[in-house]
């Protein structure tokens, strides 16, 4: 696995239980320790996401610059998740 | 309005193309109980909801819907690559093929092209999370049956991944049942339509 695709997963992972702990608040929105947990994993997930980019481009449409949004692999190509 | 984010919610990578599973898998793709029959019931459904709960709840699983779409759409996508005219033909993909060489298209497996009439929005709390409760399982029941007719890990492993998320949703929607029914008139939660009758909105 290269440090690319090592990365990807760290961040998916972090980024996956902060998700899972949104869903529950919804439906627990006065639980404080899922709030703890969530925004610890949030917190993390944001630290990833930021080293990622910077290191292998943008993840959000919204933080890419000119043609590194355009550059190969797209998610569903060899490589891309 | 929506970010999109340039990856996956779980990754996909299969080695081996298969049209023969790709055409099994395509129907969480654009099937009855597909992703996106999902995906755009919730999204829809939200709108009228009473509480804050219910349209966060339907709006987060509506968007989650959308990039277990995208997962699908890849594992068809990587399935059919490198085809020869030969493996389209010995693996019965031909039918798919003739239409839509290999692009990816929002059909059921036996071909049926998708429609809204796999989901309702009936402007009833009570009404549309049974329908939700039920699109979870019907969704969960067919990733069961992908399990049984495929055996390659690359393909079992994110199937296993989408059929858990089908088992949690379940659950918080059996959660926001709750709490929409707790809102109502306990004597009888259908005295009044809280979408649609002022007396009883919240």
């Amino acid at each position: 696995m290269n440090e690319r695709t090592k990365l990807l997963h760290c961040y998916s992972a972090e980024q996956f239980a902060a998700w899972e702990l949104h869903l529950f608040l919804d439906t627990h929105p006065d639980d404080k320790s899922a709030l703890r947990l969530y925004d610890r994993h949030n917190a993390r997930a944001m630290e990833l996401k930021k080293e990622f980019e910077e290191k292998f481009g943008p993840l959000l449409s919204e933080s890419a610059e000119g043609c590194a949004w355009l550059k190969d692999p797209w998610p569903w190509e060899k490589g891309g998740c | 309005m929506w970010n999109y984010e340039k990856k996956l919610q779980y990754p996909i990578n299969i080695k081996t193309p298969n049209p023969a599973f790709a055409q099994i898998i395509i129907s969480q793709y654009g099937g009855p109980d597909g992703e996106i029959s999902a995906s755009l019931r919730y999204l829809s459904q939200r709108y009228t909801m009473p509480n804050g709960e219910l349209k966060g709840l339907l709006t987060d699983i509506g968007t989650e819907e959308m990039a277990h779409f995208e997962m699908i759409g890849a594992m068809v996508y990587q399935l059919t690559r490198n085809l020869s005219c030969e493996d389209i033909k010995k693996q019965g993909f031909d039918a798919y093929f003739v239409d839509h060489t290999t692009g990816v298209y929002t059909a059921a497996a036996n071909g049926t092209p998708w429609t809204a009439t796999y989901f309702q929005s009936k402007g009833d709390v009570i009404t549309d999370l049974h329908e939700d409760l039920a699109a979870e399982q019907k969704a969960r029941t067919t990733y069961d049956n992908i399990l049984r007719l495929i055996d390659d890990p690359d393909i079992i492993d994110p199937i296993r991944f989408l059929r858990e998320r089908e088992i949690v949703h379940y659950q918080r929607f059996g959660e926001g049942l709750r709490i929409a029914t707790d809102a109502l008139d306990c004597k009888n939660y259908y005295m009044y339509n809280p979408e649609f009758d002022k007396k009883c909105k919240n």
